[in-house]
């Protein structure tokens, strides 16, 4: 007996998962970063339907922008056996210019009031720059994101360089722009390929903005076909650096958030390699406000905001938080430097009623460590806490949860 | 499966989009949704999922023959081995039940009377779809809710309070009442509620019609796996067994018969193990327990004074005919007549319809309740679902035609 299509009933209460960040009601945390999915109006809107909270439309420029794009654009960097691990992309900005942008922002607030609806900009001359703020936030942009990670939007000084790899470029357009707004919120998009990311963050606090987004892709060179020497993604065997974005790249924008929130005092929305709920309370805990997604989009799809939603509500009674905002920061008084370290003897524990004797502990210590872990005829392999320093790198090569601790020997 | 080997199994899954397991399901489990859940650490997510779709997910988790559904067209079996989606769904409810239960919503106040009658997995799927739309839903049965799982599925497959924490997370959504519907109350009811969903199953074990039938030992199937579930201490059973039978019931009944101690179980049956209607599982689960089993025999009498001693059989042979069920004919084979000992015989070849109350509600050709794609019989506002339509099926098909017939009921009653 064929059946025919059934939607299915809600059983279980949504959660309550909105709060107020930069002064705009966010109905959960998480959003859309400024990339293909939002370039395209029925894709927001299919995206608002499923529950996400807002979107940041792909970075716009004014009319007469070459926006020459090249395709393929897009490469993966596979790691034993999962596709897009990181996710390479030679993308350019939106080819959409201002005019079809404003108009999609209106459209949009009009058609979803209560999602947070951004735009993302980029440009080259003061002018420019303000025009495009002004006719956005005509249009009920809720925030604007200022692209300074695009290698195309620079002013000149420095030409290949990104805006903000310049402390004072940053400062100086970041003003500008700010200048420019009424009212709303303005968020300056910054690169994690500086030598220090404070410098820039003082800059754009300086400038008077209101947030940061950190950060962005990782300049990155996706790989090389060993036969024919052509690097990826291929096109008609030559290629140029990539942008790196995905899993691969989350720990990197971690550390870049933290550092930033460590030492500016400035509200961060937080982008670059989160995937799921658990990553972005990760994010929001070194001190992200909100967490934006592309990559996880970009390969499953717009439905992947079901568990964010759920498991950041199961994590919230777990953890018995009343509000996400109760996340934010929560991880930066337990970030230190190395001199502040405790310093404690440590040895490894190997549970042998947990251990499946694969022995890739003995040979990683043997070749990798302190050549501290004995193989025995059992192949249930045995620390000597004598050569045992306690570096951990057994704990991590073991294939077992909770088979190696690290102890502490009082 | 720990969380870790969840894990593991929940990363191989290609997570597709429109998955074929989410459609092979019939209760159509969001599948990759809740696999992509346990992959994230949601595991409490993944069972609401899983529960929001299957009314009876903890028993299904249990019983559910996954090789002819979700797993079956599992995409991933292309290119190494299918994921264990029913491992994923049990492993996500037990974890639901060792961290705690989320609490339901509160369902939109309600708006009508529906009687449902059989508190079986149809029953049970009907009534709680009914209550999401915001019904209030009456379910008669007579005995304790969960039907043939409740009664006759062996506990050694199905333990009584994993069924027991569906009927407790059901029970919350609408009004149990033990009672035994007969003509008289089944008119009252059907009068008295906007819409009346009928899903007894069957319960009459069919006969074999042979001569000896009636002596002492010879016991239905449904009887004695009801007997040997309700209580196992006080039943007995004869050292040597014999089962006749092609399906996965008298595998089960062969299985509990060795449990309860018979010497030797053998089960016989008229076509060849191609043609067996059954679970690779449950043969295998049959075969490990030491069942023997004797294909292309047939039953001709049970011998014995008052008492079964034994049973005389005949064998067969497949003729090139095929019958309505597609599989060929078996034809006895004259002259080969031989005795099987057996202190006792139980008959497993069918069930049929036990209620004699349904008078005026049209049939199919194989004597179950005729419905129409809406699940709806010849008596208006009368709907019915479950093996009382379709014959023996399985728990989740069932629990299917509940959950569409509520849909069909409240498209019905809206538009009265
Ligand atoms: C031994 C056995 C093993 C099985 N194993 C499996 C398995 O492993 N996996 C699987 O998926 N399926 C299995 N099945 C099939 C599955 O159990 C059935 O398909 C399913 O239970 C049918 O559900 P139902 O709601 O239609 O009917 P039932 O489960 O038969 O429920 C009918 C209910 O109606 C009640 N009722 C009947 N008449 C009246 C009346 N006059 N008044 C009040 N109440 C009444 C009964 O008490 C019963 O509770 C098995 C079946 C059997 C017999
Ligand atoms: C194909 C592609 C196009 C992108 N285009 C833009 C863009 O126009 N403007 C921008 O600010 N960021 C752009 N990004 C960067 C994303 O907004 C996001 O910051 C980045 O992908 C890191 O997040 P993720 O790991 O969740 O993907 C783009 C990313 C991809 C993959
Ligand atoms: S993803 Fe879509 S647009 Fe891109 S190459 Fe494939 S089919 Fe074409």
């Amino acid at each position: 007996m064929e059946f025919r299509s059934f939607k299915e009933i809600e059983v279980y209460p949504t959660r309550d998962l909105s709060y107020d960040f930069l002064g705009i009601h966010f109905e959960n945390p998480f959003i859309l970063a400024a990339a293909p999915s939002t370039d395209n109006v029925d894709m927001v809107r299919r995206a608002f339907d499923m529950g996400w909270a807002g979107a940041i439309l792909k970075t716009t420029s004014v009319e007469g922008t070459r926006v020459d794009l090249c395709y393929p654009m897009m490469s993966t960097f596979d790691h034993e056996g999962k596709k897009l691990f990181g996710m390479g992309n030679i993308d350019l900005i939106s080819e959409h210019h201002i005019d079809k942008v404003e108009y999609n922002v209106r459209m949009l607030k009009k058609e979803f009031p209560e999602k947070m609806v951004a735009a993302s900009i980029m440009a080259g001359r003061k002018e420019d720059w303000q025009s495009l703020v002004q006719r956005l936030e005509e249009a009920g942009a809720d925030l604007i994101e200022c692209s300074f990670s695009c290698p195309q939007g620079n002013i000149g000084e420095d030409p290949g360089k990104m805006l903000a790899q310049s402390v004072s470029a940053t400062e100086l357009t970041a003003r500008w722009v700010k200048e420019a707004t009424k009212k709303i919120p303005v968020s300056i998009k910054i690169t994690p390929h500086v030598t220090d990311i404070v410098e820039v963050a003082k800059a754009v606090k300086r400038s008077g903005c209101d947030a940061l987004t950190a950060s962005n892709s990782i300049q990155a060179l996706m790989g090389i076909d060993i036969r024919t020497f052509s690097p990826y993604p291929s096109l008609g065997g030559r290629s140029t650096y990539s942008g790196m974005t995905g899993p691969a790249i989350k720990p990197i924008t971690l550390r870049t958030i933290a550092e930033i929130a460590r030492n500016v005092d400035i509200p961060i929305l937080g982008t670059g390699g989160a995937s799921t709920w658990g990553d972005s309370v990760e994010f929001m805990s070194v001190g992200a406000g909100v967490v934006q997604f592309c990559t996880v989009v970009m390969h499953y799809g717009f439905r992947v905001i079901d568990d964010l939603k759920s498991g950041m509500s199961h994590y919230l009674q777990e953890m018995k938080f009343s509000s996400p905002v109760e996340i934010i920061g929560r991880a930066l008084p337990n970030i230190v430097t190395h001199d502040d370290l405790p310093r404690r003897t440590i040895r490894s524990h190997i549970d042998e009623e947990l251990c499946i004797a694969c022995d890739l502990c003995v040979v990683a210590c043997r070749d990798g460590g302190h050549m501290a872990i004995d193989q025995r005829p059992s192949r249930i392999p045995s620390v000597d806490h004598e050569r045992c320093v306690g570096c951990g790198l057994c704990q991590h090569v073991c294939p077992v949860d909770g088979c190696i601790s690290m102890q502490v020997v009082p | 499966m720990n969380v870790q080997q969840a894990r593991i199994e929940s990363e191989r899954c290609l997570q597709c989009f429109d998955a074929p397991c989410t459609a092979a399901c019939p209760t159509h489990i969001d599948v990759t949704k809740f696999i992509g859940m346990i992959r994230s650490g949601n595991i409490l997510g993944a069972a609401e999922v899983v529960k929001t779709s299957n009314a009876l997910a903890n028993t299904c988790g249990s019983v559910c023959p996954q090789e002819i559904f979700c797993q079956s067209v599992c995409t991933r079996a292309q290119q190494d081995s299918p994921i264990q989606i029913r491992e994923l769904h049990r492993f996500a409810t037990q974890y639901e039940r060792e961290r705690g239960y989320s609490i339901p919503k509160v369902f939109p106040k309600k708006v009508g009377k529906v009687a449902v009658i059989g508190a079986g997995p149809s029953g049970l799927g009907c009534a709680y779809e009914l209550a999401k739309f915001g019904y209030d839903v009456y379910v008669y049965d007579s005995g304790r809710p969960g039907g043939v799982p409740r009664n006759s599925i062996p506990s050694f497959r199905l333990a009584d309070d994993e069924l027991d924490l569906d009927t407790k997370f059901l029970s919350q959504f609408f009004a149990l009442k033990r009672q035994t519907i007969d003509a008289k109350s089944f008119k009252n009811i059907v009068q008295s509620h906007g819409a009346t969903f009928v899903a007894i199953g069957l319960g009459l074990d069919r006969s074999l019609g042979i001569p000896g039938e009636n002596l002492k030992g010879v016991v239905p199937v449904l009887t004695f796996l009801e007997k040997a579930k309700a209580k196992p201490r006080s039943m007995k059973i004869g050292k040597k067994v014999v089962i006749v039978g092609g399906g996965n019931v008298s595998l089960d009944a062969a299985a509990t018969a060795k449990r309860l101690g018979a010497e030797s179980v053998i089960l016989i049956y008229r076509r060849s193990e191609k043609e067996m209607r059954v679970w690779k599982s449950e043969l295998e689960e049959a075969r490990a327990q030491g069942v023997e089993i004797r294909f292309l025999t047939n039953p001709v009498k049970v011998v014995g004074k008052s008492r079964v001693t034994g049973i005389k059989c005949r064998n067969t042979r497949l003729s090139k005919k095929k019958d309505k069920t597609g599989r060929p004919i078996p034809v006895e084979v004259q002259g080969s007549d031989f005795v099987l000992e057996a202190n006792a015989v139980i008959v497993a070849i069918g069930q049929k319809i036990k209620a004699d109350w349904l008078g005026g509600i049209k049939r199919t050709s194989a004597g179950y309740i005729k419905v129409d794609d809406d699940f709806q019989t010849s008596l208006p506002g009368v709907f019915a679902g479950g093996d009382v339509i379709a014959g023996e099926g399985t728990v989740v098909q069932s629990v299917a035609h509940g959950k569409h017939a509520a849909q069909a009921i409240h498209e019905f009653l809206s538009a009265k």
